[in-house]
């Protein structure tokens, strides 16, 4: 048999609360998983005020990883032009992906202060992960919107509106916009079967969550109901096509 | 003995195998997992149906040699004539304790009725059993304004706040002392915080089977235990429940 490349699309090995892991301890995780790479994102602080600090923490733990961590990176769109030089600033550094976590940093995601962010992740050609959750300000329907409204950035979903959302999906996946894909992190492994009945199962990206989740836990359970060996562009090629490193 | 305090005889299971709990059970037994709360389903979907859910309901567990011990709702529109049949079913104790699904029938917590009907459950000496973790009406600071207007009506927060408001209920546990809260949502890291700041006397364990087909107990209990040592699986698997229940009265 082949031997499966699984990346976790997901992880949060931060300095506090509950997301504390250290490099070494997440590098160990996917090795008892048999996850090959991971994205990892700052913590809810570096989101929410400390976007620099936090970027540049999380751009030293990929460096160090020969590519097997790829940073993500995190702006505020309260910060206004700050963020937009902090989001460049991320990149260049090697950040590859944007993360927008609407509840944690006070904004609605429909709301247009975060339209020239958007506009210059697209620019930059860099996908934006987007929080589902609360969502009162980050809802899989508001996210839809946002995706309409920024069609030449690339959006991923995350969480799939977990847990009372995701009977929103049915509609956001039958939309079947061209820029949004559906990350997995805290989605009921059982209910993988109602997100593939109403479409996009070539969109979606497995993620962990971890530390929130168990990595070697969540990808078991996955397996089972969303098998890694029928679904390798769950497990790693949907987000290597985000990333560029694979063409399509 | 391990009690499942937060599942459903769901629409499925009725269309599916009638009142024969057999298949129900068959998932049950694949994780020794004895006993079960059982929620109704359709009747928190569409008032018209609870009496006849109600009856399944008390059907099916009737035939489960023990296993299945049922929850009754009520009509929230519906005044004297809600407060009549969770009278009819807790009276005679054949339902064990009450559940309300505030989004999914449609009302807040904080009305007239519902301070009615919280005197009236603990008249009986059942628990109320919530759905929460979700606005508009089932926020789990919302239940706990009712459990401290209510402080001799045992009230269960069914979900602990669900994925998004594991905070609020850890902050709302430890507030109101008639406050339970039943872990069927949280994340692993969610579940770990409420066993380390809340009463772990007050916590049971839940997986939402029966609401689909889905067996959602592998994976709901996997979880628990990755969080729980050894003597919290005993506290709240099984000696919490049987206290909630009055299991040896």
């Amino acid at each position: 048999m082949a031997e499966r490349r699984i990346i976790d699309g997901y992880t949060t090995p931060g300095t506090e609360r509950e997301t504390v892991m250290s490099v070494e301890a997440l590098l160990g995780a996917m090795d008892v998983a048999g996850v090959a790479r991971a994205v990892i994102a700052p913590d809810d602080r570096e989101l929410a005020v400390d976007n620099v600090a936090g970027n540049a923490r999380v751009a030293a733990m990929a460096s160090r990883t020969d590519g097997r961590l790829i940073a993500a990176c995190g702006a505020n769109p309260w910060f206004g032009d700050q963020s937009i030089e902090s989001l460049r600033e991320a990149r260049a550094s090697g950040a590859r992906m944007l993360v927008l976590a609407p509840a944690l940093q006070g904004f609605s995601v429909v709301d247009e202060l975060v339209d020239p962010l958007m506009r210059a992740a697209g620019e930059l050609s860099m996908p934006v992960y987007v929080h589902t959750g609360q969502h009162a300000v980050g809802s899989p329907a508001q996210v839809l919107l946002l995706a309409e409204r920024h069609a030449s950035t690339r959006i991923i979903l995350g969480h799939c509106g977990t847990t009372d959302y995701v009977a929103d999906m049915r509609f956001v996946l039958e939309a079947a916009l061209p820029n949004l894909w559906y990350e997995l992190s805290f989605v009921r492994p059982f209910a993988m079967s109602v997100l593939h009945e109403a479409g996009g199962s070539d969109r979606f990206i497995w993620g962990s969550g971890a530390p929130r989740n168990d990595m070697s836990m969540q990808l078991r359970h996955f397996d089972e109901h969303w098998p890694i060996d029928e679904h390798p562009v769950t497990y790693a090629e949907n987000l290597l096509r985000l990333l560029g490193e694979v063409a399509g | 003995m391990i009690f499942d305090c937060h599942t459903h005889w769901g629409m499925c299971f009725v269309e599916r195998d009638g009142r024969d709990p057999s298949a129900w059970l068959a998932v049950m037994d694949r994780y020794n997992v004895t006993h079960a709360i059982v929620l109704p389903h359709a009747g928190l979907e569409h008032a018209g149906h609870i009496a006849d859910d109600h009856d399944d309901l008390a059907a099916v567990c009737a035939a489960s040699d023990g296993r299945m011990i049922p929850f009754v709702t009520a009509n929230p529109l519906d005044g004297d004539g809600g407060l009549a049949e969770i009278d009819r079913w807790l009276g005679d104790g054949e339902a064990r304790g009450v559940k309300f699904h505030p989004w999914l029938q449609g009302m807040s917590v904080c009305t007239p009725f519902m301070d009615e009907v919280c005197e009236r459950v603990a008249a009986h000496g059942a628990p109320i059993l919530f759905h929460d973790g979700t606005p508009p009406y089932s926020l789990p600071a919302q239940i706990g304004m009712l459990a401290r207007r209510h402080p001799r009506t045992t009230i269960v927060l069914g979900h602990t706040g669900l994925f998004e408001y594991w905070r609020e209920a850890i902050a709302v546990m430890n507030a109101r002392d008639n406050l339970w809260a039943c872990l069927c949502g949280p994340q692993l890291e969610g579940v770990r915080q409420v066993l380390a700041r809340c009463d772990r006397t007050r916590l049971l364990w839940g997986s939402d089977f029966g609401f689909t087909l889905f067996d959602a107990l592998g994976y709901q209990l996997d979880l628990f235990r990755q969080a729980a040592d050894d003597p919290t699986c005993q506290r709240i698997l099984e000696d919490n429940p049987r206290r909630l229940l009055r299991w040896d009265a």
